[in-house]
């Protein structure tokens, strides 16, 4: 029984993580920069839905609204101010890491001003545990986090595949050049990039601040996944993150039931590095002409 | 005017201008190495706001001949970060007194303050070797293992509670609190029937729900500290945890203190009378409530009563003639039987720390309701 719960709890982490994870693999994908602000994002996305459901007492929808509206906007911003003059003096890509990093420093300092430092949770009762059978207990909230991960995927597998943009994201990710010669704007592409990227990023946050609770440096664990599954599932294969984004999760609880949880953590690592090792070009190999 | 005779006019203004002015008191910096970034800089902000209130007063009441200032260094609570910060306040602003907060980071300075003859107060980290890391390294908190020999045997023979799982961060404190469960249980006629340690940097704690579950224990132990254990107290009870929760003082913050999760756990601390009548407790907590609006906390008390132990043997030796240096700061708190500070009179065992009487609380949602007082 131990292990079938181990098995569930791994589920609800390892669709927390997904959700997370093919946002940066969407923006990284198609446009390379190494997004390391997505972590800030994540925790932006998760105080203003705290912030508005939590603190003004607003409906869920409109408190989501505002979360995935701060988030756009948030990304956005940091494509426009930062990486885009950055690209523009040709700066390498080693510069827009620090960049990107320098922004994860700066958002979490504001955070802790804004909202302090400590701990904060978005109170709900759905995040409290059940009992379905005897000795197996589940958070309504884990279904919730399923079907909205199930929604989410299918509607972006959607959007990827039978919308003109998603199309020319999937080429800017494998062709930029090509996708120069058809006459598209690759920085237009990019905005749409960050944008759907951030958006991809608020259902993880408002999970994650009702499971496991919110401070400022929430982000960096998250984004360590998101790292892990962009490299280990494929770049530009946004499939390939979200499975690994999962297996991890999965892998991250499952490992309790024989080992201690100090290995929990480097489960992440001896996923990246088993696929170094062993299939370097991911899970899902994409042809790329970069 | 010739400009020999400019120049001598000149340096004669100058002169007078020099020694008619006051003369003025130099500044004398002590130190304090505390978390002000990352995950526990809750605790700094705590340390630092009762070590203002220390500051106005000793400088109000003139204590010292001398400005203090207390230069902060942050040791985000890990030992590499606290090493740099005590070099630097050692090599390059030459401070005798250093305060300093948790078990790692207070070890890993203590061998510069044992070769730089430089006196380290700690009044946060409660990690049982502290009591041993040298003469220049004091504690104004009693640790751990005196925190726990009160309460394990109040919660085995008074509340009857005779399981226990640990879940403890495995740094040094962690590792401290696990040997005195180990050793304590068993005597008690309890048991320790499970632990897991975790690293400081974990947030999931849904997978050791199940564990501790599967465990059935009466009473989980936990040795964690900031946010952390917060997170953990929150997450086990989602995840259907029933037990009770235990823990040395780190249950004291408010963080832990206002979670509906956490009410009935048990914890101990030291016992400060804030209701003692003298007039130095009486400015300590009417300032402070002024000041921040609450009640202090005794992690906030420590570090007032450790700037105040300071000047208190500053203010000796000046008027001895000596210079304050941490030698002269260790001799003259040898010769002090006795230190008045917040909550009354308390002294220093052999090896430095203080000793103090230990409360037995129980988290009730507004600060903590006081079960049991007794001499460790």
């Amino acid at each position: 029984m131990v292990l079938l719960q181990l098995l569930i709890n791994g589920i609800q982490t390892g669709t927390i993580y997904a959700l997370t994870a093919i946002g940066f693999a969407l923006i990284f994908g198609s446009t390379r920069i190494f997004h390391f602000a997505h972590g800030a994002i994540f925790v932006i996305a998760a105080y203003v839905f705290k912030f508005t459901f939590g603190d003004l007492s607003l409906h869920w929808g409109i408190a989501t609204i505002a979360a995935v509206s701060t988030a756009v906007a948030v990304g956005l911003l940091v494509n426009f101010l930062i990486y885009v003059p950055i690209q523009r003096h040709e700066g390498s890509y080693f510069t827009i890491f620090v960049a990107s990093f320098g922004v994860v420093i700066v958002v979490q300092n504001a955070i802790a001003i804004i909202f302090g430092r400590g701990f904060v949770a978005i109170e709900t009762p759905l995040s409290n545990a059940v009992e379905v059978v005897s000795g197996l207990l589940m958070a309504p909230l884990f279904g919730i986090a399923l079907v909205c991960s199930v929604i989410i995927l299918i509607s972006l597998h959607l959007t990827l595949t039978r919308t003109h943009v998603g199309i020319a994201l999937r080429a800017l990710s494998q062709n930029p050049e090509l996708v120069r010669t058809f006459g598209l704007s690759t920085r237009r592409l990019s905005t749409y990039a960050f944008a759907l990227g951030s958006a991809l990023v608020v259902p993880g946050a408002i999970f994650t601040g009702a499971v496991s609770g919110l401070n400022p440096t929430v982000g960096l664990h998250i984004m360590l996944i998101s790292l892990v599954a962009t490299i280990a599932g494929g770049i530009g294969s946004i499939w390939g993150a979200a499975w690994i984004a999962f297996a991890i999760g999965v892998a991250e609880n499952l490992v309790l039931w024989q080992m201690d949880s100090q290995w929990s953590e480097a489960v992440a690592f001896a996923f990246l590095l088993a696929f170094l090792i062993f299939r370097p070009a991911g899970l899902f190999r994409l042809a790329s002409a970069r | 005017m010739s400009n020999c005779f400019k120049g001598v006019v000149a340096s004669l203004v100058l002169g007078l201008v020099v020694t008619a002015a006051p003369a003025q008191a130099e500044d004398i910096s002590i130190g304090g190495i505390f978390p002000l970034s990352g995950p526990n800089a809750i605790y700094g902000e705590i340390f630092q706001s009762s070590l203002r209130l220390a500051e106005n007063h000793i400088r109000a009441d003139g204590m010292l001949d001398g400005n203090l200032r207390i230069l902060y260094e942050d040791s985000q609570a890990l030992p590499q970060q606290a090493v740099l910060a005590m070099n630097k306040l050692v090599s390059v602003n030459s401070v005798p007194f250093v305060m300093s907060a948790f078990t790692g980071p207070s070890k890993a300075i203590a061998p510069i303050a044992n070769r730089t003859k430089t006196v380290v107060v700690n009044g946060g980290g409660v990690g049982p070797d502290l009591a041993k890391l040298g003469e220049y390294f004091w504690n104004v908190i009693p640790l751990a293992n005196t925190e726990m020999r009160s309460l394990l045997p109040y919660m085995v023979r008074e509340r009857g509670y005779k399981k226990f799982a640990l879940i403890y961060v495995d740094d040094p404190l962690g590792e401290g609190v696990r040997e005195v469960l180990e050793e304590q249980l068993p005597k008690l006629g309890a048991s320790l029937v499970n632990d897991y340690s975790i690293p400081a940097t974990a947030q999931q704690f849904g997978g050791l729900a199940a564990k501790i579950r599967n465990d059935d224990p009466d009473v989980v132990f936990l040795a964690s500290y900031g946010d952390q254990q917060v997170q953990i107290i929150k997450q086990l009870r989602q995840n259907g945890v029933t037990a009770l929760f235990a823990s040395y003082s780190a249950f004291s913050t408010p963080s832990v203190q206002a979670l509906p999760e956490a009410e009935g756990a048990l914890y101990a601390t030291q016992a400060i009378d804030f209701e003692a009548k003298d007039a130095f407790t009486r400015r300590f907590i009417d300032d402070f409530k002024a000041a921040y609006g609450k009640m202090p906390t005794v992690y906030a008390t420590n570090y007032y009563n450790a700037a105040m132990i300071f000047a208190m043997l500053g203010k000796e030796l000046q008027v001895q003639g000596k210079p304050i240096t941490g030698e002269n700061l260790l001799e003259q708190r040898r010769k002090t039987k006795s230190f008045a500070l917040v909550g009354g009179s308390v002294s220093f065992d052999e090896q430095g720390t203080l000793i103090a009487p230990i409360q037995i609380m129980e988290v009730d949602g507004s600060g903590g309701n006081v079960l049991k007082i007794g001499n460790p």
